[in-house]
């Protein structure tokens, strides 16, 4: 049963639910899909699962960009409701053709509702009544469609699956299906084979918003095809513009060359009787330059602005100067996604050579799609900027931090309630945990914040005494066990000490690990369970490219799955290292931090106890973009 | 007195002087543009000058409008705090039927609904709800220029479990460079007072103070770039209250979903003349 419908508008006013319904829903579902996925531009996905303590429902919804309405079905989880996407296309259609900026109520929509319900769900029934009839048949139907499809491929040839999306919204939906993101596949396919049948036309059945899983797959293949000559074309075109501005807008490190160079050298110090003759590095540092205000050059801007309309011209060249001006004049009437469609792929193909991993730019675009198709256009504006606007907008929002990122703070607040404030440095092997746990504590120190590290590395020979070397360098304790210890149990000791030792931070250095290495992995779990740590810092290097997504993602589901706890914690924040070697290939920051919802809180983009910083939204976005 | 007079005649004559000398330069050049001028076909003169005429009313006109704009008031707060009911109290009367997390700024030019029956001429307020999710905060700037008033709505019935983040949003808020250069005036209204539960917006305030006086000590005092926090808020030293903002911060109570809204309507009267 479906349990609840609504629509609101995207400023977030409840325009209409449905008062048969009249379920009152367990928890807040909406929210939560608002805040947890439409904001997360995760809006391409297809479906939401909401869980709650006594409700699990499923969540499913569609847009009307134009007036920026949502439409939103709930219902329970265990059902698999076929003819919910049906039934919230066509409430789309006709509550677009009632609805009015001005009006606020709509009770005559009721009734409409309760038709369109009662159409749906009986095509619902024919679909189950047929599926037991009609199975031979239906195959041999969805073999001509193939055929069908090898042949044409045409758009027109199935318009119609959502009222308004028209063809192309097929061939998304397809892709959606292919990628397997939701229960919904086979249900789906179950659905239009059986439709397909019942209603021996064609019309109707691609009416119902039926389609082949097959064809469609083919299809998407073909379209790939294309998709990939295509970029190649404009690869070839584009890759000497991209590379010019790149060398010019190199931001990362500006500002601390001036006082490197002198103090990189450690070397020289440390004699044969080390104990005594290391130098103390403590003070003389300088500010870490978390502290130090970053002037960002935005000298090319306007030059850099240019060379994006330069980029983007060979796309409106194509279709003939004339219409093409005629339409920047008038402003087109509605976007539609094969408007959408060169413009994303230029944006797509320039976001992973950013290094962005392939799929968090596949599912960005479709996003964006999602949030633009059946928009206006205004005048005087292109398709390519119109995008890549949305684009802009888009990034900005899944970079900056869902939750405060100032440790400082938190470590205040730890403080006062006579607690350690203990982070737990996890990540791969050699992305640079050690090193950057050293910064964090310099950093740390400036802000007279007394610091204690734990030696928790029981595996890797050497890491204690790299530990130890930092360690005495900036004048800190350092909790040790040696090696051969199981380092939850170390990370304990280190933070019971760290009380009478009058330390407000402790900082757990872990062994490196790799995502798939599972006793490892539960070892990591168990650590972070028996110690509950403030906060879980990943860190990632910043060259990795598509495995970034294999890396957090395993590493969040691992320690998921293998915490002894039901509700187990999961990564809280990213450490991002080694970004002074990427110059403009910034798209790993983007990666992580889509697919964990983490925010980046520092970046080590350096080799000195100084170079830690914070990121900085603004410049890495204009860097993907550029 | 004296000097004072004779330095004016000096410089009265000075400027005669000047004035002279100038005339004798212009003269050879006045009768140059008037040649030039009779040259030209008096069509054309006339089209520039229409052109001239109508650019400088749309500037005029761009001027007047934008200066229209300081009758902005701004809901802000924590999502889930009530913004957007508020905001629909104020232009309908009337909440709906209910709302969600909103996704983007709700905006509107509108009397006040409880001004409508009133007579006289009455100034139309441009209210913006801006989203409270944490994400779609960098939203707030781009109106920010434009406001002549904000609101900041707290939830004074989930009050403990959101103080920090409240506090860490109306902190930013102070330090905003934009607030603090204007001294665009503050409301804190604390929502949501219909229910028993709720806190009194006494503690309310005492709590933020406390909690905005350890954000300073953990953002401004120690480290000076980590956060674009502008200024430093209050006096060095004094535990901080609002009192020692440069602008206006005022606490008020009100409830949103069965329209208490009356402190928001004369705070909001208070800063858009009608």
């Amino acid at each position: 049963m479906l349990e609840q419908l609504l629509i609101f508008t995207r400023g977030g006013l409840i325009l209409w639910t449905c008062k048969e319904l009249g379920n009152a829903l367990k928890g807040s579902p909406i929210d939560t899909l608002i805040r947890s996925c439409l904001l997360e531009e995760r809006s391409g996905a297809a479906s939401y699962d909401y869980t709650a303590p006594g409700a699990a429902y499923t969540l499913k919804w569609t847009f009307h960009n134009e007036l920026g309405l949502v439409f939103v079905a709930v219902y329970q989880k265990i059902l698999h409701l076929l003819y919910v996407d049906d039934l919230l296309a066509m409430v789309k259609q006709s509550f677009a053709e009632i609805y009015d900026p001005k009006r606020t109520v709509y009770d005559d929509f009721d009734e409409t509702f309760r038709q369109l319900r009662k159409e749906a769900e009986a095509r619902a029934e024919e679909l189950k009544k047929s599926k037991q009839v009609g199975k031979p048949v239906s195959n041999s139907r969805k073999q001509g469609q193939v055929q069908k499809a090898g042949l044409g491929g045409d758009k027109k040839s199935n318009e119609g699956g959502l009222a308004s999306d028209g063809g192309d919204g097929n061939a998304v939906k397809g892709r959606k299906l292919e990628n397997g993101i939701s229960n919904g596949n086979h249900v789906v396919s179950k659905e239009s084979n059986v439709v397909g049948t019942a209603n021996g036309k064609e019309n109707t059945s691609s009416n119902l918003g039926a389609f082949d899983v097959n064809k469609l797959k083919s299809r998407s293949k073909v379209g790939k095809k294309t998709e990939k000559t295509a970029s190649l074309d404009r690869k070839g075109s584009k890759a000497e513009p991209i590379k010019k501005i790149t060398k010019k807008n190199r931001v990362w490190d500006d500002s601390p060359q001036e006082s490197r160079e002198s103090k990189l050298d450690f070397t020289d110090t440390v004699g044969e009787n080390e104990d005594n003759n290391i130098e103390v590095v403590a003070a003389d540092h300088g500010e870490s330059m978390m502290d130090r205000d970053e002037d960002y050059s935005s000298e090319s801007e306007a030059e850099e602005e240019e060379e994006v309309g330069k980029q983007s011209k060979p796309d409106s060249k194509k279709k003939g100067w004339f219409s093409s001006m005629f339409q920047s004049i008038a402003g087109k009437a509605n976007l539609e996604r094969s408007d959408l469609e060169p413009a994303l792929k230029a944006l797509k193909d320039r976001l992973m050579t950013k290094n962005v991993a392939e799929e968090i730019a596949e599912k960005l675009c479709e996003s964006v799609a999602a949030s633009l198709e059946g928009k206006k256009l205004g005048s005087f504006t292109r398709i390519s900027s119109t995008v890549q606007g949305a684009m802009e907008e888009a990034l900005v929002r899944i970079l900056t931090p869902r939750r405060s990122i100032d440790i400082l703070r938190d470590v205040h607040a730890a403080k006062e309630q006579g607690k350690p404030y203990v982070v737990v440095f996890v990540g791969v092997n050699g992305v640079g945990k050690s090193t950057n746990l050293a910064k964090v504590a310099y950093w740390l120190q400036q802000h007279q914040v007394s610091v204690m590290m734990a030696a928790c590395d029981t595996f890797r020979s050497g890491a204690v005494e790299q530990l130890r070397t930092h360690a005495r360098r900036l004048q800190i304790p350092i909790f040790e066990k040696g090696y051969e210890k199981d380092p939850a149990v170390v990370a304990k000791e280190a933070i019971q000490e760290a009380k009478p030792n009058g330390s407000d931070v402790v900082l757990v250095d872990t062994a490196g690990r790799m995502q798939d290495n599972e006793p490892l992995m539960r070892a990591l779990s168990k650590l972070i369970y028996i110690n509950n740590p403030d906060l879980v810092l990943f860190v990632g290097e910043a060259l990795v490219g598509n495995d970034a997504v294999d890396q957090l993602s395993k590493f969040n589901q691992k320690l998921g799955d293998l915490s002894p706890s039901p509700n187990p914690r999961l990564i809280d924040g990213i450490l991002l290292t080694k970004f002074d070697t990427i110059d403009d290939k910034v798209g790993a920051a983007l990666s992580m931090v889509y697919i964990s919802g983490a925010p980046v809180m520092f970046v080590g983009c350096g080799q000195s106890y100084t170079d830690l910083k914070k990121l900085n939204v603004k410049s890495i976005v204009k860097t993907l973009l550029k | 007195m004296e000097g004072f007079k004779e330095w004016k005649k000096q410089a009265e004559q000075w400027s005669s002087q000047a004035l002279q000398q100038w005339k004798k330069q212009a003269e050879p050049l006045w009768s140059q543009a008037h040649e030039y001028i009779q040259q030209v076909p008096p069509t054309q003169i006339y089209a520039a000058l229409a052109i001239l005429l109508v650019t400088s009313v749309l500037l005029l006109l761009g001027r007047l409008f934008k200066r229209q704009k300081a009758n902005t008031i701004l809901l802000s707060g924590l999502n889930g705090s009530g913004k957007t009911v508020l905001f629909y109290q104020l232009r309908d009367g009337s909440a709906h039927q209910g709302t969600v997390t909103s996704m983007e700024p709700n905006e509107g030019t509108f009397v006040l609904n409880s001004e409508k029956s009133k007579n006289g001429k009455l100034k139309p307020v441009h209210l913006v709800d801006v989203p409270g999710h944490s994400r779609l905060r960098p939203k707030l700037d781009e109106f920010l220029p434009q406001a002549a008033g904000i609101v900041f709505v707290v939830d004074a019935l989930e009050f403990l479990p959101n103080l920090r983040a409240a506090s860490e949003y109306l902190y930013d808020l102070l330090t905003k460079a934009s607030v603090v250069k204007k001294k665009i005036p503050i409301l804190i209204l604390c929502n949501k007072t219909d229910k028993v539960t709720a806190h009194s917006k006494e503690f309310i305030r005492k709590q933020l103070e406390k909690e905005i006086d350890k954000l300073r000590a953990s953002r401004s005092a120690i480290s000076t770039a980590d956060i674009a926090n502008d200024f430093t808020l209050g006096v060095l030293g004094e535990p901080f209250s609002f009192t020692q903002c440069q602008n206006k911060v005022a606490v008020a109570e009100g409830a949103g979903i069965i329209g208490e809204v009356a402190e928001v309507e004369r705070f909001i009267r208070d800063h858009v003349k009608s």
